[in-house]
């Protein structure tokens, strides 16, 4: 069989592309490293029961899943958290950290045909494992010091937190089946049947109020009191008055315009335990950063040590950013007989620019160097 | 920043640009199409193009529109990857479970067969009624399939019922009701918030009017 097609959602990078994606990865890596971040590897295989050992709500059908020589389950990573989480509890078993990892790597996640979405992406983040919501401004800090470091033309960090979703369910005594619904049509701000829904639960007015606001509470600093003011309880008061500080640090450290608020952010991953946060870029479609805080996470592997992290989609990021295409810009043309002079007038030549030979119907050695 | 908005062609397009008219948006270039393919509103900082139903989807989810509308039926089908913000309250029709009289679907023992051009909306309804059933893809004439002998019954959009009514069949039960909505991409709505929620004030009016109206 003549194969020539790659499986649904892959494709090959090659020259500009990848020369992009390179770009991106030293900008990231050079301010990951500045921030003390040191480098993890882990292979591009893990047990699928890694994965549904961290994951309750775990989409099977996500994954790419094979069988090793014991006929166990193994699958593609789908992420680099949760292959760090369990490379940090075995490889630094019993220490208390804090660790900095950052990371650069395929994750593969299996992606509907024909929707033009990508099933292997590079993930380029850190992990900083071991230190608890003090760090979170760190983390935040790291994130948007990366984002500035892009040169992108317009960008947004949108923070939010799950305590403020989660803390008034548990306050509203709401069931699973009735937390997973709401999460999910406050996540798609599905405003028609949220409304439908809420009415079919019983609570009281003020909560019902809360839920119906919470897809629309995100935006500037203003969205802290709005938030404030629907807060039916005192926990919840005190999740908005940490966003509140959080707000006025980042401004003191000069971030002020970069980043928003939105309390109607529902993590898809039910790891996360405290902030969330993603980043947009004007001209793409999805975010190009995303990450949070998830402080059980670790404990499902035996070393219950707080964490938060981010990463940036490379290949996202890679489409929406433009490079001067760079080519070899000394060209050594040679005829046959003289092809051992020609390489070593071009060794020579390779200390000014990259150096083309070429094999050409000339007389003699001819060089031609461009501006 | 200037908004991109994908229409669903044909029967929701005359009603959304209608609803655009009334908010007092310039739509002339809609209605004089030629072989143009987008269309710049005359007024305000909006831009349009036509769509097939799904594709307004793949659109708004690849963040090509910021906007779109497009019906119920064809986002409980498709993607999930949007935000939808309101409900336009016009296309309204729908979801139907019909049979001839004499298949007595839901008591049925053994194989049910089901025939729909709605796949994932038909499954979803029987597994939550606990039951589990085959389901046929048909892409057109979905009343024929009982008729034929295909099918134990069907799931289609109903608008009047005079179709089934004319094909002997009766309707078993109504999965859901059907309208068009106004879905945003995820991004857009960070970045262009105020364009986006200004467009859905005023659409948002404009629906309480036409509600109004007819009260």
């Amino acid at each position: 069989m003549n194969q020539i097609q790659l499986p649904a959602g892959f494709r090959d990078s090659i020259l500009d592309e990848c020369r992009k994606k390179n770009e991106l990865k030293q900008t990231l890596n050079a301010v990951f490293e500045s921030y003390g971040y040191e480098e993890i590897q882990t292979p591009v295989l893990e047990f699928y029961q890694t994965y549904s050992k961290a994951f309750s709500n775990l989409n099977d059908q996500d994954m790419y899943k094979f069988f090793d020589q014991e006929q166990d389950i193994l699958t593609l990573r789908i992420d680099m958290t949760v292959p760090i989480a369990r490379a940090v509890t075995t490889r630094f078993k019993d220490e208390m950290g804090p660790f900095r990892l950052r990371y650069c790597a395929n994750v593969y996640k299996v992606r509907p045909s024909l929707s033009g979405k990508r099933s292997e992406v590079m993930d380029c983040g850190v992990e900083l494992i071991g230190l608890d919501h003090h760090a979170d401004l760190e983390v935040l800090a790291c994130a948007l010091e990366a984002l500035n470091a892009l040169n992108l033309p317009n960008f947004m960090l949108e923070i939010g937190t799950v305590q403020f979703f989660e803390c008034a369910c548990q306050i509203a005594d709401l069931n699973e089946t009735g937390r997973q619904t709401l999460a999910d049509l406050i996540d798609r701000k599905s405003l028609v049947e949220l409304k439908e829904y809420l009415d079919t639960l019983p609570m009281t007015n003020q909560i019902r109020t809360f839920f119906l606001n919470l897809p629309l509470l995100g935006g500037e600093k203003d969205v802290l009191e709005k938030a404030l003011s629907l807060s039916f309880a005192p926990e919840l008061e005190s999740v908005v008055l940490q966003m509140k500080q959080l707000d006025a640090q980042l401004t003191e450290l000069g971030y002020g315009g970069l980043y928003q608020f939105d309390f109607g952010k529902i993590p898809h991953l039910d790891y996360y335990t405290g902030i969330i946060f993603e980043g947009f870029v004007e001209g793409v479609g999805n975010s190009v950063l995303s990450g949070g805080r998830y402080d059980k996470l670790l404990q499902v592997f035996g070393n219950d040590l707080p964490a938060c992290g981010f990463s940036f989609k490379l290949d996202t990021l890679a489409e929406t950013i433009s490079i001067p295409t760079k080519k070899a810009n000394i060209q050594v043309l040679y005829p046959q007989a003289q092809i051992v002079e020609a390489l070593k007038i071009a060794q020579k030549l390779r200390q000014k620019g990259n150096v083309e030979l070429r094999l050409a119907n000339v007389e003699t050695i001819y060089i031609k160097e461009e501006e | 920043m200037s908004l991109s908005m994908a229409l669903t062609k044909g029967r929701l397009e005359k009603k959304t640009v209608e609803m655009l008219d009334a908010c007092g948006y310039g739509t002339e270039a809609l209605k004089d199409k030629g072989r143009a393919l987008v269309f710049k509103d005359s007024k305000k900082d909006l831009e349009y193009f036509l769509v097939k139903a799904n594709d307004c989807i793949t659109y708004v989810e690849h963040g090509v529109a910021d906007v779109g509308v497009v019906g119920k039926d064809t986002l409980l089908e498709g993607g999930k990857y949007y935000y939808e913000l309101l409900d336009l309250e016009i296309g309204k029709c729908r979801f139907i479970v019909a049979s001839l009289p004499e298949n007595d679907l839901f008591n049925k023992v053994g194989h049910i067969k089901i025939g729909t051009k709605y796949p994932n909306v038909a499954r979803n309804y029987f597994l939550s009624k606990g039951m589990d059933v085959e389901i046929i893809k048909i892409d057109g004439s979905v009343e024929l399939s009982p008729l034929l002998g295909l099918c134990d019954g069907i799931v289609d959009i109903m608008e009047t019922g005079a179709t089934l009514k004319e094909n002997g069949l009766i309707v078993l039960d109504t999965v859901c009701p059907i309208s068009a909505r106004l879905i945003v991409n995820k991004a857009s709505f960070k970045l262009k918030r105020k364009e986006v929620m200004d467009l859905i004030h005023d659409l948002e009016q404009e629906v309480l009017r036409n509600a109004a109206a007819l009260e």
